[in-house]
C-alpha cells in the first residue's frame, strides 16, 4: 500500500488540459486547427467529457448576427459591464464581444444542432439583461440549441478534440503542479480507476477546471464541481481573482436544485409570491421578470424574509411560484420541454396546470484564476506562472466582473477557449523538461494523512454542515456578524475533516478517498469566499452586504486573494480595466462607472 | 402530501481488490420525492460511505448515473421513490450496474470502455460541406432539423444498449448507430460512403433484431428503433436521404 502513493509513471505530452469540459475542449480544437498532431491529454473527473457540467447550460449563447438590422457589439458590449456592475474588464468585453459570432459559426459548421427560424438560419431569444440602445429595449441575442445549448457545444468540442487525436485521461484529477523556477511544466494527477499517482510533463498546463457550487446547499451545479483547480492553486500560493463574486440563480427547481432556466422568465414566466403578487413589478419596474440575476434573486429572497413565501411541505424549503399556465402549448412544447418536464419529473408537477416551486440556488463563480487576455495565469497584475493558463469558469479573465449575464458564459467558453488554444500554440516549440526530484511530495502525504485519520466524524456530517453555513451566511445576503461566524465555523469544520477517517484502506476507485480530498478544496474555496466577502465593505453584483447596501468607489477594484496556510487570507488588487471608456471613442461615456439600474 | 416510506435497497457490489461480488442490503426511510441518486448519498451519509456510485449532474443531461433498478435500465436521478414503488409495485429495490461495459467497482462501470463503440461511430462532421458562398453558417430549415433533431438529445447513458437484446459482442449498439445516423440525416455531412459502410458493415444494423427496447428505456424518450429503421429501410444513400 505504501508503493501506491508514490509516483507510479510519467507521461509527455505537449499539452495537458486539466477539465475537459466546453472550455477545455474548444482550446483543444482551437489547438488542433493551429498545429494538427499535437501531442494534447486532457484530463477530467467525471467518468466520460460528455458528463461535463457544460452539458446542463440550457437556455442559449450571447452573440450579436452582423446580419441584425437592429443589434450591435457595442450594445453587447454595454450590457455585460452594466450587468458585471462595472468590475468586468473592458479589454476582455470587447475582445470577447467582436468574436462572438464568428465563435457561434465555427460550433454550426462543426455540427452544433441550432434551433431554426423559418428561413433555415439560427433562431433568436432574448434573456435578462439583454437590450438595444444602451437599455431602451429587449434584444434578441441569444442563439440556442432547444433549451440544452450546453450539451450542444460539449457534443461539438468533444468530437472535434477526439477527430484531432486527442487522448482523454477520464475519472482522473490533478492534485499538484509541477514547476522549474517561475514555468510550470506539467501536473501530479491520481487516476481514480487505476488508484495510482502519476506525472504528466508538458510545455503547456491548461486549467479548465470548472466551478465550485458544491459549496452551497442549493446549487445548480454538478455533483463534482468542487472547485479542485483553484484549491490545487491555492496551495501552490497562487491568488484567487474576485472570490466573493457568487452568482445565484433566482429559479432553481425546490428540492433537487435543478436550474429553471432563464428561458422561463423570457417566454413569459410570471414570478408571484404566496399573494399571488406579480412582486417584481415593485423591485424592477422596466424589466420585471427580466431584470439581472441577482436583482431578482435578493428580491426572491426579500419575499421569503418578509414572510410571503411558500414552505414547500417535503423539502422544508422556502420558495416562491413561477406560474407558466398561461403559456401556449407550443410553448411548453416548443421553447421549453427539457425545463418543463424537470417538474414533471423532479418534483412531480405539471407546470401547464401547476404552479412551480423555485427559489435563489447558487449557480456561477465570476471570480477564479485571474488571467490575461489570452489566458495566461497572473501571479501578480505584473507577473505571468510561464506556461500556465486558466479557461472557462475556473478563470477570470474577467468578462463577467461581480455579475454574468445569462447567457454570457458558454459565448465566454467558446470564445476564450480559442484563444487561450491559439495562445498556447506559441508554446509548443520549448523542449519538454524532466520530472524535478520532490515533485508529488505534497500530493502523496496529503493522500496519507486522508487514509491515516483515526477520527469518528462522517465526511458527509462535516460537507453538509459546510454547505449549511456557507448558504446562511455567505450567499444572497451578506453581513459582517454572519461573516465572521461562518470563518469561525469554517476554522471548525476544518478540524473535524482533518480527523475524519475513511472507512477503506483500498486506492482504486475510492469514492470516498475523492471526497476527502473535495472536502479538503471545498472548506478552503469557503474560506476564501467568506473572507474576501468580509473584506469587501460594499455592495456589487452578485456580492450584497446588509450592512453596506450601496456599492462605493473605493472598491472598484478586483479582489486577490491567496491562501497558502489555512484560514490566512493575504489580499492585493488588480485594477479594472476600462479601455473602452478610456478611448474616448463613440458612446464611451456608457463605459464609465454607471450606476446599475433596470 | 409530504409522505416517508420504508424501502430495501438491494445493491450488487464488486470490489476490485479481492475479486469479490456480493449483495448489500440497506434498510432506510426516504420522502415521496427523494431520487435515487439522492438514495445512494442517504446511504453514504448515514449507512455505509464506502459504497460506490456515479453521477454528475443529477438531473437526466449527462447519463453518468444509469443502473438497472429491478432489472430495469434508468437514471437513478429520474427516479423518484414514490415513483419506483408505483412503478415496480414493491418497497424492495435491486441495484445492479449496467453490464455493457466492465465493473470498476460497485455500481461504477468503465465507461471508457462503453464508449469504445460511441467513438467508432465518430460523433462528429468527419467532412463538412462547403459553406454556402457569401454565407457564414449552413441553412437548415425547421422541417429537415425535425426529421433528427430527436435523436441528437442522446446524452450516451447506454440505457438501449443495457436493454438491447442483440449482443453487446457482435453490435455497435443503438445509441452509437444513432450517433452516425443522426450525421447521415445532417446536410453538411459529406463523408456519406464511410458512414454507410459503418451501419451496413458486420457489427451494423442487421444486427439489430427489432425488440424496440431501446425506444422503450430510453431516458430521454428517444424513439431510437425509428432511427435504425429508417437505416434498416435503406433510407440512405451514398447522396442523400431518399
Amino acid at each position: 500500500m505504501g508503493n501506491t502513493l508514490r509516483i507510479g509513471s510519467t507521461m509527455n505530452c505537449d499539452v495537458l488540459i486539466i477539465g475537459a469540459g466546453g472550455a477545455g475542449l474548444r482550446c483543444a480544437a482551437a489547438i488542433f486547427e493551429k498545429k494538427p498532431g499535437t501531442r494534447i491529454i486532457a484530463l477530467t473527473k467525471v467518468s466520460h467529457p460528455q458528463k461535463s457540467h457544460t452539458v446542463t447550460a440550457q437556455g442559449g449563447m450571447a452573440a450579436v448576427d452582423p446580419r441584425d438590422p437592429l443589434d450591435k457589439p457595442i450594445y453587447h458590449m454595454f450590457d455585460t459591464w452594466k450587468g458585471s456592475d462595472c468590475t468586468a474588464d473592458q479589454n476582455i468585453i470587447k475582445k470577447i464581444i467582436d468574436a462572438s459570432w464568428e465563435q457561434i459559426a465555427w460550433l454550426e459548421n462543426h455540427g452544433m444542432h441550432f434551433s431554426r427560424n423559418e428561413n433555415g438560419r439560427l433562431s433568436k431569444r432574448t434573456f435578462g439583461g439583454m437590450t438595444l440602445n444602451f437599455g431602451e429595449s429587449s434584444a434578441m441575442r441569444a442563439v440556442f440549441e432547444a433549451d440544452r445549448t450546453g450539451k450542444g457545444i460539449m457534443d461539438t468540442v468533444w468530437g472535434e478534440a477526439m477527430k484531432g487525436g486527442i487522448s482523454f485521461l477520464n475519472q482522473s484529477i490533478a492534485t499538484e503542479l509541477i514547476f522549474r523556477g517561475d514555468r510550470c511544466i506539467g501536473a501530479i494527477v491520481f487516476m481514480e480507476k487505476e488508484g495510482e499517482f502519476a506525472a504528466i510533463l508538458s510545455k503547456a498546463t491548461v486549467f479548465a477546471t470548472g466551478g465550485n457550487g458544491q459549496v452551497f446547499r442549493i446549487t445548480t451545479n454538478c455533483r463534482q464541481n468542487t472547485g479542485d483547480g483553484l484549491a490545487v492553486a491555492l496551495q501552490e500560493g497562487l491568488p484567487i481573482m474576485d472570490p466573493e463574486a457568487v452568482q445565484f440563480h433566482p429559479t432553481g427547481i425546490v428540492g433537487p436544485g435543478i436550474l429553471a432556466s432563464e428561458t422561463l422568465r423570457s417566454v413569459g414566466g410570471i414570478l408571484r409570491n404566496k399573494d399571488m403578487e406579480r412582486f417584481m413589478e415593485r423591485y424592477a419596474p422596466k424589466m420585471k421578470e427580466l431584470a439581472p440575476r441577482d436583482m431578482v434573486s435578493r428580491a426572491i429572497e426579500t419575499e421569503i424574509r418578509e414572510g410571503r413565501g411558500i414552505l414547500s411541505p417535503d423539502h422544508h424549503i422556502q420558495h416562491v411560484w413561477i406560474d407558466l399556465r398561461h403559456l401556449p402549448d407550443y410553448v411548453h412544447e416548443e421553447q421549453i420541454p427539457e425545463v418543463t418536464s424537470f417538474f414533471k419529473k423532479f418534483v412531480a408537477i405539471d407546470p401547464r396546470k401547476e404552479l412551480c416551486p423555485v427559489r435563489p440556488s447558487n449557480h456561477y463563480q465570476m471570480g477564479g484564476l485571474p488571467t490575461n487576455e489570452f489566458g495566461e495565469v497572473q501571479k501578480t497584475p505584473q507577473e505571468l506562472i510561464h506556461g500556465l493558463f486558466a479557461v472557462g469558469e475556473c478563470a477570470a479573465a474577467s468578462f463577467h466582473g461581480f455579475n454574468r449575464l445569462g447567457s454570457n458564459s458558454i459565448l465566454e467558453l467558446i470564445t476564450m477557449g480559442r484563444f487561450v488554444g491559439e495562445r498556447v500554440v506559441e508554446y509548443l516549440e520549448e523542449p519538454l523538461d524532466a520530472l524535478p526530484s520532490g515533485a508529488g511530495d505534497r500530493s502523496s502525504s496529503q493522500f496519507s494523512r486522508f487514509m491515516e485519520a483515526k477520527g469518528k466524524d462522517s465526511l458527509g456530517r462535516i460537507r453538509d454542515a459546510m454547505q449549511a453555513v456557507m448558504t446562511e451566511k455567505v450567499s444572497v445576503f451578506r453581513a459582517e456578524k454572519g461573516l465572521l461566524e461562518a470563518i469561525e465555523a469554517l476554522q471548525e469544520l476544518k478540524d473535524r475533516a482533518d480527523r475524519a477517517s475513511l472507512s477503506s484502506s483500498s486506492y482504486t476507485m475510492n469514492q470516498e478517498l475523492i471526497q476527502r480530498w473535495e472536502l479538503d478544496n471545498l472548506l478552503r474555496i469557503s474560506m476564501i469566499i467568506a473572507q474576501s466577502a468580509l473584506r469587501r465593505k460594499e455592495s456589487r453584483g452578485g456580492h450584497f452586504r446588509e450592512d453596506f447596501p450601496e456599492r462605493k468607489d473605493d472598491f472598484n477594484y478586483h479582489t486577490l486573494a491567496s491562501m497558502s496556510e489555512y484560514g490566512k487570507v493575504r489580499f492585493g488588487k488588480r485594477a479594472i480595466d476600462m479601455s473602452l471608456f478610456e478611448s474616448r471613442g463613440e458612446h464611451y461615456e456608457k463605459f464609465d462607472m454607471i450606476e446599475r439600474r433596470y | 402530501m409530504s409522505r416517508v416510506y420504508k424501502i430495501t435497497v438491494k445493491v450488487k457490489r464488486f470490489d476490485p481488490d479481492t475479486k469479490k461480488t456480493w449483495v448489500e442490503d440497506y434498510e432506510l426511510e426516504a420522502g415521496r420525492i427523494l431520487r435515487f441518486t439522492d438514495v445512494f448519498r442517504k446511504i453514504n451519509n448515514e449507512l455505509d460511505p464506502s459504497l460506490a456510485w456515479n453521477s454528475s449532474c443529477e438531473h437526466g443531461q449527462c447519463g453518468s448515473c444509469a443502473v438497472r433498478v429491478n432489472g430495469k435500465p434508468l437514471l437513478a436521478c429520474e427516479l423518484l421513490v414514490e415513483n419506483a414503488i408505483n412503478l415496480f409495485r414493491t418497497a424492495v429495490f435491486t441495484i445492479e450496474p449496467l453490464t455493457i461495459a466492465p465493473v470498476v467497482r460497485d455500481l461504477i462501470v468503465d465507461f471508457d470502455k462503453a464508449y469504445e463503440r460511441v467513438n467508432r461511430a465518430k460523433p462528429y462532421l468527419i467532412d463538412p460541406s462547403p459553406i454556402p458562398e457569401g454565407e457564414s453558417e449552413y441553412r437548415i430549415s425547421p422541417r429537415e432539423l425535425e426529421r433528427y433533431v430527436e435523436a441528437t438529445r442522446c446524452i450516451n447513458c447506454f440505457c438501449c444498449a443495457e436493454a438491447c437484446i442483440s449482443s453487446h459482442k457482435n453490435f455497435l449498439g443503438p445509441n452509437s448507430l444513432m450517433a452516425s445516423i443522426v450525421r447521415l440525416m445532417d446536410s453538411r455531412e459529406q463523408a456519406r460512403e464511410e458512414r454507410l459502410e459503418l451501419l451496413y458493415g458486420e457489427q451494423g444494423v442487421y444486427r439489430c433484431h427489432t425488440s424496440m427496447a431501446c425506444s422503450f428505456v430510453c431516458p430521454k424518450e428517444i424513439d431510437v428503433a425509428h432511427f435504425i429503421a429508417l437505416a434498416k429501410a435503406g433510407r440512405f444513400k451514398a447522396k442523400g436521404m431518399k
